[in-house]
């Protein structure tokens, strides 16, 4: 596994995409620290917590940067048709999917949850708890949405289209409107566990249960890594 | 008889390793793979056939990348579909090029040893480079090779775990004269020691210099399988066309039309002449003795029926 896992690390560095990643993920620290300069040391309030860690963070960039780096797990490899140097390898098809994931996961989680840590620790000022919170928090939304986006990379060449359309639709605009689509929304899990982690944050929000969120995450995870082996194992590969 | 009857079939008394047992492909509505059956013996089978009939997709499906549709295909016995196992034996090439740009060639052959699970990795690697001669370039990114560079650093990546069969789809293409010499020696050696290598090309002769046995496929199906040599003698029983160009076209009209094996001269209205022939080597040995014969320069000839469709073309119809 770790040929395709060293593999998989060297694809999804590209020059390009991590600098847009770097931007990214600089955003939410850059509000951070305006707040710190603005606020001094008072606790970041609701508007910030809605605006940084909900709107921005888990809402637009989480998703954003999994989406762009996880669906290229497979599907740049589709589309220059280098992935049967994968699957004509005496290696069981779970040996690709697992390390593909860990690649798409360690690249986008060391942007992405070293943006929610350094956020967290500027806004709150160093508060240890609110910082595990949300880097925890972050680090789940990135574990979810890397195992639906990679599998989305695998099933269509129109990945980064339709992740959009889920991203702001599903969990930007239903999830926020209609209250039961919330058991639905993996953004709702990663405040869930912010909250959880600290009553603090969010704390005007109603959320699942820890048990419910924990059941919901852990099953979303497995059932779309399992959808990927599942796909790799009965697609066509070009 | 037909002419798939006439070639049938491999030589040799070992035991087949590639089964294809009424196999169809179809996309939607476009049939690609229409019910061919074969076997694939150790030795060089060349599968052979123009453009878009249906080559690629029936080594797909013996690869595995590809599922049938219909019918069945075993290696060694066994389905070959989703069972990953019998790769630790099967070497397959594409057509397309599918290296990582960014990789050097030796780091590019050493995972694919990798993960292949080849023993003793550094000197399996060495070795395949060695055989494809491109030690001086294993260390320099894939992406700064030649064409032809990449074709033989991906097929050093092919032979590094030494499988019992190599599948090469359109393996010569983009490599000059010498390297395809280089290419076919290497092949040849593989074959004589008992491995089965299939080579799929559009181009007869890349066939004809390496293939003991041949599988036609036109249209998606088997037109016809056996040994070259029977093919090349029914082809050679078939009427040709052959342009003669000439300083006197009509003298030279004049003495082929009393060969018992010509059929018909036509000359055209630009001074050349077409001849049709039921016997090509007769043709062959006759127009030089008959030009000098008439005191006639023959400036060109050349085979209008040469082309693997009008070939295919004759072998389906006949």
């Amino acid at each position: 596994m770790g040929s395709v896992y060293k593999l998989a690390l060297r694809q999804l560095s590209g020059r390009w995409r991590l600098l847009i990643t770097l931007l990214l993920t600089a955003l939410p620290v850059i509000m951070g620290i305006t707040w710190r300069l603005i606020e001094g040391d008072r606790f970041p309030d609701n508007d910030f917590q809605d605006l940084a860690l909900n709107g921005m963070l888990a809402g637009v960039i989480i998703p954003l940067v999994t989406l762009a780096i996880s669906s290229a797990a497979f599907s740049n490899e589709i589309e220059d048709r280098t992935l049967a140097n994968l699957t004509l390898s005496p290696i069981p098809r779970w040996k690709i999917v697992v390390p593909k994931l860990l690649g798409a996961l360690t690249v986008s989680g060391a942007f992405l949850v070293t943006s929610a840590f350094i956020t967290s620790y500027i806004a709150f000022s160093g508060d240890l708890d609110a910082v595990l919170a949300v880097t925890a928090g972050a680090a789940i939304s990135v574990a979810l949405y890397s195992s639906l986006f990679v599998w989305t990379g695998l099933m269509t060449t129109r990945a980064i289209g339709y992740g959009l359309l889920y991203i702001f639709l599903w969990e930007g605009l239903f999830a926020g409107l209609v209250s039961g689509v919330r058991f639905l929304s993996l953004r709702h899990y990663s405040l869930t566990v912010m909250h959880r982690l600290d009553d603090r944050l969010f704390s005007t929000s109603e959320f699942l249960s820890t048990g419910v969120v924990t059941g919901a995450a852990v099953t979303v995870f497995v059932i779309f890594l399992a959808l990927s082996i599942r796909r790799l194992r009965r697609m066509d590969v070009p | 008889m037909t002419n798939s009857e006439t070639m049938n079939n491999s030589t040799g008394s070992s035991e087949a390793v590639i089964k294809v047992e009424n196999v169809s492909r179809w996309f939607g509505n476009v049939v690609s793979v229409s019910d061919v059956s074969f076997e694939i013996k150790p030795g060089i089978t060349g599968l052979l056939g123009p453009n878009g009939a249906g080559k690629t997709t029936l080594l797909r499906m013996i690869t595995g990348l590809a599922a049938v549709s219909d019918g069945n295909i075993t290696v060694f016995g066994e389905s070959v579909r989703n069972n990953s196992s019998l790769y630790s034996r099967i070497g397959v090439m594409s057509e397309h090029e599918t290296v990582y740009q960014f990789m050097k060639g030796r780091d590019f052959v050493k995972m694919m040893g990798e993960l292949r699970g080849v023993h003793d990795l550094d000197n399996a690697v060495d070795k395949a480079i060695q055989l494809v001669d491109l030690a001086d370039a294993a260390y320099r990114p894939m992406g700064t090779y030649s064409r032809g560079m990449r074709q033989r650093m991906r097929l050093a990546a092919t032979l590094v775990h030494e499988p019992d069969i190599l599948l090469l789809d359109e393996p010569l293409n983009g490599a000059d004269p010498r390297q395809r010499v280089h290419f076919q020696n290497l092949l040849q050696s593989y074959a004589d020691q008992g491995k089965t290598v299939v080579l799929s090309s559009h181009i007869l002769e890349e066939v004809e210099q390496l293939a003991d046995t041949v599988l036609l496929i036109v249209n998606g199906k088997l037109a016809a399988s056996g040994d070259f040599h029977a093919i090349r003698a029914a082809l050679n029983d078939r009427p040709y066309h052959v342009r003669v160009v000439s300083d006197s076209p009509r003298d030279l009209a004049a003495a082929l039309v009393k060969l018992e094996s010509i059929d018909a001269v036509n000359v055209e209205a630009d001074g050349e002449i077409v001849v049709l022939s039921r016997n090509v080597r007769d043709l062959q040995i006759e127009l030089p003795r008959l030009a000098k014969l008439a005191d006639v320069r023959v400036r060109r000839v050349e085979p209008l029926d040469d082309s693997l469709e009008s070939v295919f073309g004759y072998l389906v119809e006949g």
